[in-house]
């Protein structure tokens, strides 16, 4: 569950950055980028390449950080999403598509002993609960594709299942995580 | 695609947090949400229900070479050209904000001087001008009274060739040049304390083509700053 103070502390950070607060901004990496790395490591678990994208991020974070909006969610969310879509966007450049797949043998403690985060907008006991309602097939997916990176044709090539037949299976997954989790 | 069905947005607002639009499709939709505030608000939702995923990912520590490189990246971004209008506040609100690292560096640096200078009056020190790390690179003393202010490095700065230091001062309009600043102590850039002695003003050191800014604006990027303290007598 989000604990007050950590998310109040990562907002006054970020005001402070608003502001070009740079020393606002040094404690705002100092207390993300660690979570920021593990999420590019995971996706693109190739160290260099992640070094490269988390500091890409945080240019980024400091560029636009007038666009992030306290009442849309929370600071760490919106550090994640600036991440996330560079992560990606670096695994999509491989030119083989073999070199993207891992082996991801954690992917199932996902959704067990994971630590939750102090600042969170939803709570990771009901993110599980809700991913545990789904088919086991369709919950790898939505996980490798989250986790991991993985986009549709590396869903399909990975559960060698056809593409059409995964894009459904994500598409119904969302739909029933959203039922579960705002109902 | 019919971009109003409510149904088709929410689901793409979806597979645009989960990262599964294919590139030209992801461009598209961007677009689309600049000026769709609905859409935001539907895309910021899906990521906060699948947020608590991230925390599943192991956090690592990464190398200190990286905060390093962003610091070089937006200390840069900083400080623009300024051409004309809306560049100066983004430019003055960032030279502001190191100010605070660097008075209580100063403050520090104060109360050394004042207990080792015994009978010879001290001079006052007015600023202290520090890099991104908060380490101080530049000091600006004033003897009691006195009509001048000097500015000098702490100790030799490095300093490429055919590039030179140029010291300004900012106070609420355009930043004003000082003059050239040696990269080594020992010889002082010595400046009218008219210019300078107002508590708040921000003194900064920019890397600028040798002999100065061309412009009379600072165009390289700002190096150490620091911010003039209300003088302690």
């Amino acid at each position: 569950m989000p604990t007050g103070g950590a998310t109040d502390e990562l907002q006054a950070l970020m005001r402070g950055v608003v502001r070009r607060d740079r020393a606002a901004f040094a404690a705002l990496y100092d207390r993300t980028a660690p979570q920021l790395f593990g999420i590019a490591l995971r996706i693109l678990r190739q160290r260099e390449e992640a070094e490269d994208v988390l500091q890409e991020a945080f240019v980024a974070v400091w560029d636009r950080a007038a666009s992030f909006d306290p009442e849309r969610g929370s600071v760490m969310t919106w550090l994640v999403s600036v991440l996330r879509h560079r992560a990606i966007d670096r695994r999509r450049r491989r030119a083989h598509l073999e070199d993207r797949l891992g082996s991801e043998d954690d992917l199932l403690a996902l959704t067990a002993g994971a630590t939750d985060q102090a600042d969170r907008g939803a709570s990771l006991a009901a993110l599980q609960k809700c991913l545990g309602e789904l088919e086991p097939r369709p919950r790898r997916a939505v996980l490798l594709a989250y986790a991991y990176g993985y986009t549709h044709e590396e869903l399909a090539k990975r559960l060698t299942t056809p593409i059409g037949t995964v894009k459904s299976w994500v598409r119904r997954s969302l739909e029933r995580l959203k039922q579960c989790l705002d109902g | 695609m019919n971009y109003r069905d409510p149904k088709l947005r929410d689901l793409l607002a979806g597979e645009y947090a989960m990262g599964l639009l294919p590139p030209r499709a992801r461009a598209r939709f961007e677009r689309l949400m600049a000026g769709d505030a609905e859409l935001q608000r539907l895309v910021a939702d899906w990521q906060e229900r699948l947020a608590p995923i991230d925390g599943t990912a192991p956090p690592l520590a990464p190398p200190r070479r990286i905060w390093r490189a962003v610091e070089q990246g937006t200390l840069q971004r900083s400080f623009p050209p300024l051409p004309k209008g809306s560049g100066r506040l983004h430019s003055l609100a960032f030279w502001r904000g190191f100010a605070g690292a660097a008075a209580a560096i100063a403050l520090a640096l104060m109360i050394y001087i004042a207990a080792g200078s015994g009978p010879v009056p001290a001079p006052t020190v007015l600023a202290v001008l520090a890099d991104s790390a908060g380490t101080p690179a530049f000091i600006a003393t004033r003897a009691e009274r006195g009509e001048q202010v000097s500015v000098a490095p702490v100790r030799a700065q490095s300093l490429e060739a055919q590039k030179s230091f140029e010291l300004w001062a900012i106070a609420g309009g355009p930043p004003k040049p000082l003059g050239l600043v040696s990269a080594t102590p020992g010889n002082p850039l010595l400046v009218s304390a008219s210019a300078v002695v107002t508590a708040g003003t921000v003194l900064a050191v920019s890397l600028e083509p040798e002999g100065g800014s061309p412009t009379g604006l600072p165009t390289g990027p700002v190096l150490f700053q620091g911010k003039v303290l209300a003088e302690a007598n």
